[in-house]
């Protein structure tokens, strides 16, 4: 026990002498935060849109009224030709393209379904998709008097979006707000780069240094050596858990409607696994270089690319799905936003709070034999 | 407590380290006694490193023993390690901790209770004169200050035998004088030191010597008796203007053992000859070389070394 103490208390004090690390630990993931929040904000709000109403009439420009005042689209200009329409998309002078046809204030007025034709720019597929789903159901709510006929520009395929049922509702985050849905996934992304990374540089660093030499030669055993240099970093993602958890809580206004407990245990096990990822890497790296683009490699990519943080996993391809499942950002990330924002609690979790659990058990042996392999 | 009833603190039988194809260490053997300034010298990769590794319990032997301080190095290399103090090169010190902080992390390794932690922390400040640098931080340190906070660390536990990888390369040399008063201090006290150094004139501070060379043992013994190999042979030292070309000229001349610079001048083994039979002005003059004076000297430890280790690759090739 004297022995661990006197490692983690070291560990202490290189963390909190090196301003860089200091940086790394309490600066970039607040940083990171707001950038994530703020600035990749996947929300889409004022679309640009040009309109081509062929129709004129009273209920047309109801209509397009209705569409302004969605907060959705802006129109930006007004054709007077369906020519017009070409490389509207190519010059990004408009995302979205509404189209009135001829006849479509009697076919309303006749009561009969009036035809509108929307195009969408797919070339960036996030707010194609939210965009059309949008449209949707503003001409939901408009009435069903309007049936649309959409179409698709720059290969983004309509049929595969599934997003266009006549009842489209969202829930959870019915505002689609991008924080409610990031903050919980960005939680996992900062714990996982951080922990590995710092842990993954620990022994390797002791080794350029020569340290380590003289701690073989010590009584102190690998095993203590080991939990004493990962007690400072498991202490460092608790607390980067919670600060960002509150940030996101209090600045963010994310909701968090399950339980604390089971959040607590699940990032526990969590913070063990990338503990264990580091450590893993620290026994084979040969340089500090070697072992940043290693943990580089298995934390900030499987975190953000195979977590379902940015991309849904069931859209990836079934190779990288596959991959997805040796890293354990992918639980986390479930059991994250589940908490946050839809309250599941044990009755669903426990499939991802048991791969965490056995995850953890395996990746901590793994790497205790590694460490007592390479005397 | 250790088993200082053992009869040498340290006894080498057969002791062997294969990697591979290649023989770091080729089945030594050699003891210690206690108190001894025992050096153990050697080219880089003739297997020294290996060879206290495995003494210090780091890694095991392929084939043979040893017990340090009466423990086995491979069954109790715990207890090996618990009673030795260690010290290289690297000097091993945390730059960004302070003086103190250095200190208490290794009496913390070595699970030193308060006030034995205070009475070693005292005794060390005094001994390495760092009285009143205790918060500086290790890393601002001079190499010579360093060098004894090293040596303060590795034996903040009272070993009785301390291992030291080439403590001193690298340091200057009043540094080096002043480290090697604190090592004698050290053996008068009973302590027993195993030491490897690259300088030979450091080997002379040593109670008795090995020299290993590709992972063999070829010499043993006090240095006299180590320089007693070159006994009957004539060492000259001698002045000329182009060392280089002169060398390369004596190299594989009949009659010459070796050849060799010693700073700015030559050394020469002419074998059981006396500096007339040899005649080097004769021998380099018609080549076109200036020989300025030629003298016989006392044979050093290097002119030992190099002796050794040259009839030890005439006779493997």
């Amino acid at each position: 026990m004297r022995r661990i103490y006197a490692i983690a208390r070291k560990e202490f004090i290189h963390i909190v002498r090196d301003p860089r690390t200091m940086i790394a630990v309490l600066i970039m993931p607040l940083l990171q935060l707001f950038l994530f929040s703020y600035a990749v904000s996947f929300d889409v709000k004022d679309l640009p849109t040009a309109l081509l109403d062929q129709d004129h009439t009273a209920i047309s420009r109801q209509y397009v009224d209705a569409l302004k005042q969605s907060n959705y689209f802006v129109v930006k200009q007004n054709l007077t030709s369906a020519s017009e329409i070409d490389g509207i998309f190519d010059r990004n002078q408009a995302r979205v393209v509404v189209v009135i046809g001829p006849g479509f204030g009697d076919s309303v007025a006749a009561g009969r379904a009036g035809a509108v034709q929307i195009l969408i720019d797919g070339s960036e597929p996030n707010s194609a998709q939210l965009g059309q789903a949008y449209a949707n159901g503003l001409s939901q709510i408009w009435g069903a008097k309007t049936t649309i006929a959409q179409a698709e520009a720059s290969g983004f395929n309509v049929a595969q979006a599934g997003g266009l049922t006549a009842r489209t509702r969202i829930w959870y985050n019915p505002e689609g707000r991008s924080a409610s849905y990031l903050v919980p996934g960005l939680i996992v992304l900062l714990i996982t780069v951080m922990t590995v990374q710092q842990t993954a540089n620990t022994l390797v660093s002791e080794k350029e240094q020569g340290t380590y030499e003289q701690l073989v030669v010590s009584p102190i055993r690998r095993i203590e050596l080991m939990i004493g240099k990962v007690m400072p970093w498991a202490v460092m993602a608790a607390l980067n858990v919670i600060t960002v958890s509150a940030i996101g809580l209090l600045v963010f206004q994310i909701p968090f409607r399950g339980s604390v407990l089971l959040f607590a245990l699940a990032s526990f096990l969590f913070v063990l696994c990338v503990l264990g990822l580091g450590l893993v890497v620290s026994a084979r790296a040969s340089s500090t270089e070697v072992a940043n683009q290693l943990a580089m490699m298995i934390s900030f990519l499987p975190a953000f690319m195979l977590s379902g943080f940015v991309f849904p996993l069931a859209n990836i391809p079934p190779v990288l799905q596959g991959l997805s499942y040796l890293f354990p950002a992918r639980y986390m990330t479930v059991v994250s936003r589940t908490v946050f924002l839809k309250g599941g609690g044990w009755d669903v979790l426990w499939p991802q709070v048991a791969a965490l659990a056995v995850y953890a058990v395996v990746i901590i042996t793994l790497s205790s034999l590694l460490y007592r392999e390479r005397s | 407590m250790p088993a200082a009833d053992a009869a040498n603190a340290i006894e080498v039988h057969g002791l062997r380290k294969t990697f591979g194809d290649f023989v770091a260490v080729n089945s030594i053997d050699f003891n210690v006694g206690h108190g001894e300034i025992f050096g153990f010298l050697g080219p880089n990769g003739s297997g020294k490193t290996t060879t206290i590794r495995m003494l210090c319990g780091v890694i095991a032997p392929t084939d043979g023993g040893a017990r340090v301080m009466g423990y086995d190095v491979c069954a109790e290399s715990e207890r090996v390690r618990e009673n030795i103090g260690y010290m290289s090169q690297k000097f091993s010190l945390f730059q960004d901790l302070t003086v103190d902080e250095n200190l208490k992390f290794y009496a913390g390794v070595y699970g030193l209770s308060d006030e034995k932690f205070a009475e070693r922390r005292e005794y060390i400040l005094t001994m390495a004169d760092l009285h009143g640098r205790e918060t500086e931080m290790t890393g601002d340190l001079s190499v010579g200050w360093k060098q004894r906070l090293a040596l303060g660390c590795a034996t903040i536990h009272e070993p009785r035998l301390i291992f030291l990888d080439e403590p001193t390369s690298g340091v200057d040399p009043m540094a080096r004088r002043q480290f090697w008063e604190l090592l004698h201090d050290l053996a008068a006290s009973g302590v027993t030191l195993f030491v490897t150094t690259h300088y030979m004139d450091e080997a002379t501070h040593c109670n008795r010597l090995a020299f290993i060379y590709r992972g063999d043992i070829i010499a043993e013994g006090t240095p006299n008796e180590v320089k007693g190999a070159l006994m009957r042979d004539t060492i000259l030292q001698v002045e000329v203007d182009d060392g280089e070309g002169a060398l390369a000229a004596l190299e594989g001349s009949p009659g010459i053992g070796e050849a060799y610079m010693q700073g700015a001048l030559l050394h020469v083994n002419i074998g059981e000859r006396t500096a007339a039979e040899a005649d080097l002005p004769g021998l380099l003059g018609p080549l076109g070389f200036d020989v300025r004076s030629v003298e016989p000297v006392e044979p050093t430890l290097e002119d030992a070394f190099v002796h050794l280790v040259t009839s030890q690759k005439g006779a493997s090739t």
